[in-house]
């Protein structure tokens, strides 16, 4: 890479210096004194040209790219204004100031110059994955026309391509431009996970499973906890769910590293799973850790209404009851802040706040007074968009910092203009996210809505179900609550050793505790 | 045959304890998926080892009484009851104030040279009273399961005190570092052992030509004082107020 950089800056040297030298034999025959003036800036401004390369060249980075971005903005440099932004894009690249950098490669871009303007998007691909900044790059690729692209680069668009219709919710055509993703490229596993994402949107489970079969495959020697390896063993879990084969879904979740971020998502899908195929105690077993003290920061509405389904199906209703009660006293004002807070605004400045605020809770011990509740602004940070915009984020802050570190570089017109750039992409930014919150927020309002809805019905089931089992108590045919005896003594198979729980959770334990008790229908 | 008696008793005693807890009412069949296969821990943003804990310490004050005993003393009594009031400024930290009076009277070992050499140990100036501001600081909060019914929490401390340690004619400062270690088998009371070793001037009890009967009996002063480094375990019942 850097050779390759040393030799487009050498070249670069011989361009100008020969353009000059081939318009030296022609004005000789001109002898006034404007021509002349004219002449003598423009070598002196070629000359400046050739220092400047000559300081890319030599590891000058900072020195090379003030002089670059000053001759950038010179009218008389126009026809090589693409060449000077690219260069001064890769110098930017070497100071990691990538967000500089990115804007140098779209003007490129927006020229069309034949040979910078795909050069200049290979480096976008670079920066943009670098800055996590997928909306600079998709804008690029809509720009050019696509046959254009280096066939080095192919990948990285077909992959992008593939996002923007997967977004579009056209799945056939986005499964098949992952599919075309070749093996040894950086986006082979992102675009093999999407393209599973896609088929199971396409509802194509089998084929969906072969996807992430094939992923996992492909990455068997990697680490346990590999982001991909285990992103790859979520997705078969949840194709084999929607497969509708319990049993095997089940297995496969149980996979999942417990060490890994995954791990409590695939806890509770997993509980579904285990409605599904009638294990009622397995899926209680699970509810115990994710309903434990670890779990009071998570936004998990859901998972309490799954387990009164799972107590309505063991005709448990006084464990049911409290589990409803839970429910409404929990996300009851969780349902009236987010309401409230929705009505009290509309800008996303407000919105972003809120957002900001629980971040730095997150990141740091210290609490914040926060006007929506932690559990719901927690669960919005872990949405993918907001996550990468804060991520966004906090790269423009790295860079910002680098600038603001050199006195120097930070009082020269590049300098400035880097500040303004990162001000402007910060603001943005925020706004943005501010945007994205509001939706998640939304989307939460209408959610807990309906939840509220089935809390209801399970309510009106749990009602039914106790005036039966009173029946069934008056006529004599009532059978023995088994969890009313706390001091019976149990044996666990395979040698392992049981102690009984005592209110505490251990951090070691989350994930291994065994509900014992027995359904009590007839 | 007394011995043999107890010994059958309690053979029979234990015997029967063992049986409630090696015959299970039930059989539980769990699936082996189900069962723990990782030792690894889960990822939190925040990660804590124990959440809604059992024992709760912080801002709370505990309250002791414990027997000590002086693992290296050669000459005086080696017992002494002690009572000690602790307050619990954190989870991980704790101030407290003990008072510890010594039985009267010399070691066995005292006794031993009284039979075999004759001397009178007692002519000695012996310790009568410590007292101390102990600090602790706790490392681990931790639980044991000691059967399939019973579980334990414990608490592994270091100590740190300051004090004195009064003899019969005089008082001495004092300093000692220990280790520590709670039992709790309630919420509020718990089994505590302290092992602190002592170090402060104190008397040396051997005095050539003062101490057999048909000698002049010294003076308290006669004794020559240095530091003096004692071992002592402490075993209290504590209560959490």
């Amino acid at each position: 890479m850097k050779k390759l950089l040393l030799l487009l800056i050498a070249s670069s040297l011989v361009v100008p210096l020969a353009s000059s030298a081939q318009r030296k034999t022609k004005p000789r025959a001109r002898s006034t004194a404007p021509l002349y003036n004219s002449n003598t800036r423009e070598a002196t401004l070629k000359n400046q040209l050739s220092n400047a390369l000559r300081m890319a060249q030599g590891g000058q980075y900072e020195a090379a790219a003030n002089n670059l971005f000053t001759l950038s903005r010179r009218s008389e440099l126009a026809a090589e204004r693409p060449q000077i932004k690219y260069i001064l894009g890769t110098m930017l690249m070497e100071l990691k100031l990538n967000q500089t950098a990115a804007f140098q490669f779209v003007d490129v871009i927006r020229t069309k110059h034949p040979k910078y303007s795909k050069l200049a998007i290979e480096k976008l691909s670079i920066v943009a994955d670098t800055l996590g900044d997928d909306t600079i790059l998709n804008y690029a690729i809509s720009r050019v026309d696509l046959n254009d692209f280096p066939s080095n680069l192919r990948d990285m668009i077909n992959y992008r391509l593939g996002e923007i219709k997967l977004r579009n919710r056209e799945f056939r055509q986005s499964a098949e431009l992952f599919g075309k993703v070749s093996f040894g490229s950086s986006y082979y596993f992102q675009a093999l996970y999407n393209k599973g994402l896609a088929e199971l949107e396409e509802n194509q489970p089998s084929l969906a499973i072969g996807t992430f079969n094939k992923m996992l495959d492909a990455r068997r020697k990697a680490p346990v906890t590999d982001t991909n390896k285990v992103a790859a063993q979520m997705g078969l879990a949840r194709a084999l769910y929607q497969k509708q084969d319990w049993e095997a879904s089940i297995e496969a979740y149980a996979q999942v590293p417990r060490d890994t971020l995954m791990w409590h998502d695939a806890v509770f899908e997993q509980s579904w799973a285990m409605l599904r195929a009638a294990r009622f105690r397995s899926a209680l077993s699970n509810f115990q850790t994710l309903h434990s003290a670890y779990y009071e920061d998570f936004y998990m509405p859901e998972s309490l209404l799954l387990r009164a389904i799972v107590y309505l199906y063991i005709c448990k209703y006084d464990e049911m009851e409290k589990v409803l009660s839970l429910f409404e006293k929990t996300y009851g004002p969780v349902r009236a802040k987010i309401g409230d807070f929705l009505k009290s605004t509309n800008e996303a400045s407000a919105f972003y706040a809120e957002i900001e605020k629980a971040h730095y809770m997150k990141t740091t011990d210290k609490s914040s007074n926060l006007r929506l509740p932690y559990i719901v602004l927690r669960n919005v940070l872990d949405q993918g968009d907001v996550k990468r915009s804060m991520h966004y984020l906090d790269k423009l802050n790295q860079e910002k910092a680098r600038v603001e570190s050199n006195p120097a570089f930070r009082a020269s017109p590049l300098g400035q203009y880097a500040l303004k750039i990162l001000a402007n992409r910060g603001k943005n930014t925020k706004f943005a996210v501010g945007d994205m919150v509001k939706a998640h927020l939304l989307n939460m309002r209408v959610e807990l809505r309906d939840l509220y809805e089935q809390a209801g019905f399970i309510r009106y089931e749990m009602i039914t179900g106790r005036k039966e089992s009173i029946k069934k108590k008056i006529s004599g045919k009532d059978i023995e609550q088994i969890d009313e005896n706390i001091d019976r003594q149990f044996y666990i198979q395979n040698g392992y050793e049981y102690y009984p729980f005592q209110g505490e959770y251990w951090l070691d334990e989350v994930g291994n505790y065994h509900y014992l008790g027995k359904q009590s229908c007839e | 045959m007394l011995k043999n008696g107890f010994k059958a008793v309690a053979i029979i005693i234990l015997a029967l304890l063992l049986h409630k807890a090696a015959f299970a009412a039930e059989v539980i069949e769990l699936p082996p998926e189900e069962l723990a296969q990782e030792s690894v821990l889960p990822v939190f943003d925040k990660p804590v080892s124990v959440k809604n804990r059992n024992v709760v310490t912080n801002k709370r004050i505990e309250a002791d009484i414990f027997y000590g005993y002086a693992m290296t003393e050669p000459i005086a009594n080696v017992s002494k009851l002690g009572l000690g009031i602790y307050y619990n400024t954190s989870e991980s930290s704790a101030w407290g104030l003990l008072l510890a009076k010594n039985f009267a009277g010399l070691s066995s070992y005292a006794d031993q040279l009284d039979e075999q050499f004759n001397l009178k140990f007692d002519r000695a100036p012996s310790p009568e009273l410590t007292a101390m501001l102990d600090y602790n600081l706790k490392a681990f909060y931790g639980k044991m399961s000691l059967s399939k019914s019973l579980v334990i929490n414990t608490i592994l401390f270091g100590s740190a005190s300051a004090g004195i340690v009064k003899y019969v004619h005089k008082t001495y400062p004092a300093v000692a570092v220990g280790l520590g270690q709670k039992f709790y088998f309630t919420k509020n009371w718990s089994l505590r052992f302290d092992l602190r070793l002592y170090a402060n001037q104190a008397p040396v009890p051997f005095l050539a030509g003062h101490l057999k009967p048909a000698e002049p009996v010294p003076d308290y002063s006669d004794f020559e004082e240095r530091v003096t480094f004692t071992t002592n375990l402490d075993v209290g019942l504590s209560y959490l107020f």
